[in-house]
């Protein structure tokens, strides 16, 4: 047998998405409160006579007690014929979940194979079947029911044929959406590729996952059908007018509500908006429970909390200067996770700092969080931040905003996606120049003009004036760089600046980079994944995992002369680095670990060749070796001594 | 821009002969399932009662040539007359339903795209905090409850209770535009709170997304306040898909005033199609349907053209 | 010689824009133009470009998911360029693929035993226990244990789905795999056990390669040959050793020499050389210039660049070149590119 790398380690099983879905909704009081009105909405529907009290249709002939107020009798008083109002909303469940059996075995009936068919077909006859099926969906549901109740005569079935019929559109437009969506993933390529069948596809592959959304959005129509009846209903032409449907017993309430009062509407009323309610509710909280949690956005600026200060003192004459931050994530389970633990760094005035690290490591939250930008709900608890001289650890949003854009410029990756798709380019880069200087607005657009054309965007004047979809990666990206440096800030902070970008590009990218860098003499931290970039721009490095800075030195300290184990072997692991003649790569065995089980002792030791028994048990600190140069292992000097060569053997 | 506005112009064509043909083939579906004459005069029908029902529909005549026939006479603005009343011409009862209605829904949909828009920006400013828990709860309660139930509460309350306002009736803005806007009021405030809380709640859905995406963040990174952040990053963007469900609103609220304008006696074009059904009197529901569906093709011009307008990517300017 | 196991001869896929209600509808996208290669039985041939050129759609083109707009499929000697429905099994089940995103490429809803089975099932009809046995082997060859078996995708890492993957399409037992950006998405530590799980089943099994990749760095270490792409043109292609070290295009020495190497001292050499080169966006795929579409960008252009796309014409070391360089002007006849760039260059620019 081969002897490739074999996951010896399995990671723990997370919750199964079904078991965390019901966890989830009978945590959820809304959830629970639909689930029970529906179990008692059933038995009245089944066996309404063991919950009735009166017999719905008996009226009180001697015309005693009309119009009745609840007593121990009748329960929720009478009707104006002397009806038992309890008895008739018990059996107008029934009349309910007819409506929804009717109405929604059309739609789905109709709507689900259509919108499978029109998805899965694509091109004329998909656009074809969705423009007569937006004609429709665009006609209100009451007046296709009307046509269907004229052609037909009105009585409840009819009327529930016609909304099944307006409803079947919905269920054509979710259908054909999902299909249409799913259709593009590649595990539809990889099956048709093993050579599974298109109806099988169909069945095993996609309809698995339409079905969420459809439960979802079945659940809400069922609501919008009974409510439609209702209104039919109350309009005289849905059920009979002496059936106790819950829109006949309003209808019939009508003439004498405002003289005999109020209480004539409720029960039926009542009936009915709850049982909506109680449909929608059960929809968001299916929605809620598979989705994922939206809780905060861009805005939610992290709560404040006290921040332990550290002891670590802030490196004189630097611009920017981070020391042994902590951020910290609230998890369910209660314990709240670290996803960054004691990260220290500094940039000195003109300097290229880079960090890199992999997916996971937390170089980009380290940025954010030392940039007040910590997204919620996690929080900074420990270390100190200076920024030119001033501390910056727990100032305000407000003084934050003076701050970012003026003396801090910041790069994303995604450069697409960090323009505002709705807005004009110009307007965007004029944005930072009317916050920061007192430039009017066309002095501000001459500037910005200016500034694209500093990042040789060409033709800018007219340019300026077009939107974001009108540019490529590489072309969006400069105009985020032209943007950053609006204000010729005094750091400029790039997070994966190439990542999203063509090779070709990238060279150009930060070729611009390092022009900038010359002719403003700004300090830059560049963020990346990429060992080559960080060759390339940096003059001083930092290396990260699990959340911690592991190595950092200058350009040639890292790449010519690594201490840390994991930058050895990651160094090794890359094809430039590999030697010819063995066909094999190095390789690192084992998976990055997520923040959630982070190991005990240091957080490379199980991945670790060098790995002895205190490197599980302890976790080693980060030691100063030299002028900023520093190294977080136990074994750092055992193994500078065993030249690299030497990593052969230890891995073996 | 302009050039856009011409082609949605151009698209709406279609829909209108689309909605044209669906209300043709009312009657002929009508015909299949039983003699429209005899339903309409009902029992013990005078055979001139018959003639007239089957000259006006010109039942006798092939499929094709009645379509083109009834085509034509309503591209000329005649819907026929009233099978009921054959000195009623069709147009002539719209003329007069139509103010009342086109009244509470047009009122309607101010109050609730405006409050709806306003609360949907409030949730969304912080997810999951107080204020977006309470609308919440609240817009899943309005949600549910249809506009006659609260209409019929409306009535009872604020009219009879409290005797602030007419339980009942319609005063048209030629007689008096107080009474007129009084007269409106309750029946447009029933059916704006369904709106209200369908706009709320696309918007913050939606505001939700804005507000996670990378721009907004790139944004908060450039120093933009919180203010500017919301009204002009995030707003502009979340109002895409808002609007496009507001245009569906319009037209379901067009529908569901039916049963509001019952509860208040407005004698509109809901009070019209009702008893054109019971009676069966088709070419008043026709002439409704096309009236109802010009609307429609209205409101979504007006939803593709602000749609153009919000999102740079539809526009065709090149 | 006998015949190679895939050949492809002059492929050409175009895309049809999505047409307008009204107005003319816009020229079709040319994604691959004229498109010649062939893998020997065990071989790997690498494919690499930047994004839109068109290494994608030749996968997909061999793979039936496209249509083909002219030119040949061979697969040992078959035409498979539009492969009958009756015979698309038989055909899946020499030609499998691993796709580009781990997280896309492996169904939610199934444990990993389905995800892998299935294609068992399907082409050999096996179900239950020997089904199980079979996957539990497959799994061990691509380095998983047998607890892997009834996992679902989201319980896995990207490298450990993409190992799924890989022992899907072996299961299928096939002669080639096409792998389409099967490491892109992975981390660098990652990267390379992938790729050495794929080295092994080369060797293990005798399957063939197409390794399709934007990295030339990881595609001409994994591969025997590599073409490169530029704009739906194999501008370039021969051994792999050829390619990498001598390059006879020039646009593949710009992507060579983009890539930045882990190493401060050699970077900053590569990055003189980077710079030789035109700052320009390459042509839309929808628009292509009527000569070479590399000429905005090649530092080295001339008159006839700008008039005729070159047509392929033989390289050093067995491999062929599209450029005019070899056949007008200075008439290089195939061999490297890259001092001559040096020399040009450097005075064009006047430095």
């Amino acid at each position: 047998m081969s002897e490739v790398t074999t996951e010896t380690e399995t990671s723990p099983k997370p919750d199964s998405p079904r078991r965390r879905f019901w966890k989830r909704m009978f945590r959820n009081p809304l959830a629970l409160f639909s689930l029970v009105w529906f179990a008692i909405l059933v038995v009245s529907w089944v066996w309404p006579e063991l919950l009735a009290t009166h017999d719905p249709f008996k009226q009180d002939v001697t015309l005693q007690r009309l119009f009745e107020g609840p007593s121990g009798d009748h329960w929720l008083g009478t009707d104006g014929l002397g009806r038992d109002h309890y008895s008739r909303v018990i059996f107008g469940a029934g009349f309910a979940f007819r409506s929804i059996i009717i109405a929604m075995s059309i739609a789905v009936g109709i709507g689900v194979p259509v919108g499978l068919f029109s998805g899965w077909r694509g091109g004329r006859i998909d656009r074809a079947i969705m423009w007569v099926n937006d004609v429709l969906f665009s006609l209100p549901i009451i007046l296709l029911a009307m046509a269907v109740i004229i052609i037909l005569t009105p009585s409840l079935t009819n009327a529930m044929i016609g909304v099944g019929i307006a409803m079947a559109t919905r269920f054509v437009r979710l259908t054909r959406g999902v299909t249409l969506a799913e259709k593009e993933e590649l595990y539809v390529d990889a099956a048709r590729i093993t050579g599974i069948s298109v109806p099988r596809t169909l069945a095993r592959y996609i309809a698995p996952n339409l079905l969420s959304s459809l439960i979802v959005q079945a659940a809400i129509i069922s609501g919008a059908v009974i409510l439609i009846g209702a209104t039919l209903s109350f309009l005289g032409i849905g059920a009979s007018l002496d059936d106790p449907d819950w829109g006949v017993m309003l209808n019939r309430a009508r003439p004498d509500f405002r003289r005999e009062g109020v209480w004539q509407i409720v029960p039926s009323g009542g009936a009915l908006v709850l049982t909506v309610l109680a449909f929608n509710l059960l929809g968001d909280s299916i929605r809620d429970a598979i989705g994922r949690d939206a809780s905060s956005n861009a805005l939610t600026i992290s709560k404040r909390v006290d921040i332990e200060p550290t002891d670590r003192p802030h490196r004189d004459g630097a611009l920017l200067s981070v020391r042994t931050i902590d951020v910290e994530f609230p998890t369910p389970q209660g314990d709240p996770v670290q996803i960054l633990n004691g990260v220290s760094f500094a940039v000195m005035p003109g300097e290229t700092l880079g960090i890199v690290g992999e997916s996971g490591s937390g170089k980009s939250m380290t940025m954010l969080s030392a940039l007040g930008l910590t997204p919620a709900p996690g929080r900074l608890t420990r270390g100190s931040v200076q920024f030119d001289g001033r501390d910056v650890t727990s100032i305000s949003e407000r003084e934050w905003q003076k701050i970012r854009g003026k003396d801090i410029g910041f790069i994303f990756q995604e450069p697409i996606a960090v323009l505002n798709p709705a807005l004009k380019v110009g307007r965007q880069l004029m944005e930072p120049l009317l916050l920061h200087t007192d430039m009017n607005k066309s002095q501000a657009r001459e500037r910005a003009i200016e500034l694209l054309a500093e990042v040789k965007v060409p033709d800018p004047g007219r340019r300026i004036d077009q939107y974001p979809h009108e540019f490529s990666g590489g072309m969006a990206q400069r105009v985020g760089i032209a943007m950053s440096l609006a204000c010729n800030p005094k750091l400029l902070i790039a997070d994966e600046p190439t990542t999203a970008l063509d090779v070709t590009v990238q060279g150009q990218i930060l070729d611009l980079l390092m022009e900038i860098q010359e002719t403003h003499d700004t300090s830059i931290i560049v963020i990346t994944h990429d060992l080559g970039v960080i060759a390339e721009v940096a003059d001083r490095v930092i290396v990260m995992y699990g959340g911690q800075g592991v190595e950092g030195g200058s350009v040639e300290d890292i790449f010519l002369r690594p201490r840390h184990p994991y930058t050895r072997a990651l160094l090794e692991t890359m094809p430039q680095n590999h030697e010819s003649g063995d066909d094999r790569l190095k390789v690192i065995g084992g998976v990055v670990p997520a923040p959630t089980d982070w190991p005990v002792g240091c957080r490379f030791a199980p991945r670790c060749a060098a790995a002895t028994e205190i490197c599980h048990t302890d976790l080693p600190s980060l030691e100063v070796i030299g002028a900023g140069v520093t190294v977080r292992c136990h074994h750092w000097e055992d193994l500078q001594s065993s030249l690299v060569d030497s990593w052969d053997e230890v891995e073996r | 821009m302009a050039k856009y506005i011409g082609f949605r112009l151009l698209a709406t064509i279609p829909l209108v002969f689309a909605v044209l043909v669906v209300t043709f083939l009312i009657s002929v579906a009508m015909e299949a399932n039983g003699s429209i004459a005899a339903q309409v005069c009902g029992e013990g029908a005078t055979p001139e009662c018959i003639g007239a029902v089957e000259a006006e529909l010109g039942l006798n005549d092939p499929i094709i040539e009645r379509f083109f026939d009834w085509f034509s006479s309503v591209l000329r603005g005649d819907l026929g007359s009233s099978l009921l009343d054959r000195n009623t011409s069709v147009g002539e009862l719209i003329g007069e339903r139509i103010w009342p209605t086109l009244s509470i829904v047009g009122f309607s949909l101010l109050i609730g795209v405006t409050l709806g828009m306003l609360l949907g920006v409030v949730a969304a400013i912080r997810p999951g905090g107080l204020l977006d828990r309470v609308i919440s709860v609240g817009a899943a309660g309005v949600i549910a409850a249809p506009g006659f139930i609260i209409g019929m509460l409306l009535s009872w309350g604020i009219a009879v209770e409290l005797g602030w306002l007419d339980p009942v009736g319609y005063v048209s803005l030629s007689e008096s535009f107080t009474g007129w806007l009084k007269s409106i009021t309750l029946p447009a405030i029933a059916l704006s709170l369904p709106t209200l809380a369908i706009v709320q709640r696309q918007l913050r859905g939606s505001m939700a997304n804005a507000l996670q995406s990378r721009y907004v963040l790139a944004a908060r990174a450039r120093g933009v306040g919180r203010t500017k952040l919301i009204s002009r990053h995030a707003l502009p963007n979340a109002l895409v898909p808002t609007v496009t469900v507001i245009g569906f609103r319009a037209a379901a609220a067009i529908g569901l005033t039916t049963a509001v304008e019952i509860v208040f006696g407005i004698r509109g074009m809901g009070e019209m199609l009702v008893s054109a059904i019971v009676n069966r009197n088709v070419t008043v529901l026709q002439g409704g349907m096309i009236v109802v569906g010009l609307v429609v093709a209205f409101v979504n011009l007006l939803v593709d053209i602000s749609y153009g307008y919000l999102n740079p990517k539809v526009r065709l300017d090149r | 010689m006998s015949e190679p196991l895939l050949s492809v001869e002059g492929l050409a896929v175009h895309f049809a824009s999505r047409g307008r209600l009204f107005g003319p509808s816009a020229p079709p996208v040319k994604a691959v133009n004229d498109v010649s290669f062939t893998i020997e039985e065990g071989r790997t041939f690498g494919l690499v470009g930047e994004s839109g050129s068109g290494k994608s759609t030749v996968a997909r083109a061999i793979l039936q998911l496209v249509d083909v707009h002219a030119g040949t499929i061979r697969l040992e000697g078959e035409d498979v360029t539009k492969v009958e429905r009756k015979d698309e099994l038989e055909f899946r089940k020499r030609v499998q693929a691993v796709l580009q995103d781990p997280f896309s490429s492996l169904n939610q809803v199934h444990q990993t035993r389905t995800i892998v089975g299935d294609g068992i099932t399907r082409h050999y009809g096996t179900k239950g226990a020997e089904r199980d046995e079979m996957v539990r082997k497959l799994l061990e060859s691509v380095g998983l244990t047998a607890d892997y078996l009834d996992r679902y995708p989201y319980e896995m890492s990207g490298g450990q789905r993409q190992r799924v993957s890989i022992a899907r399409a072996l299961g299928v037992g096939p002669k080639l795999i096409i792998a389409d950006e099967a490491t892109s998405a992975l981390d660098v530590s990652i990267q390379s056990q992938v790729i050495n799980v794929l080295q092994d089943i080369q060797r293990d099994d005798g399957v063939a390669f197409l390794f399709i990749a934007h990295d030339l760095e990881v595609v001409s270490h994994l591969s025997h040959d590599v073409g490169v792409m530029y704009l739906g043109y194999l501008v370039e292609q021969g051994s792999s050793t050829a390619v990498y070290e001598s390059p006879a295009h020039p646009y593949t020495e710009m992507l060579i020499s983009s890539i930045p190497v882990p190493n401060p001292i050699e970077q900053a050499t590569r990055r003189e050389l980077r710079k030789t080169f035109i700052n320009a966006e390459p042509p839309s795929p929808a628009n292509l210039p009527s000569g070479c579409p590399f000429e905005n960008r090649c530092p080295v252009a001339m008159d006839i660049c700008r008039e005729e796309m070159p047509a392929p014409t033989p390289a050093h070391g067995g491999g062929s070149v599209r450029c005019h360089l070899h056949t007008s002007g200075p008439e290089l006849g195939g061999e490297s590119v890259v001092e001559f760039i040096k020399t040009s260059a450097s005075g064009a620019i006047g430095v």
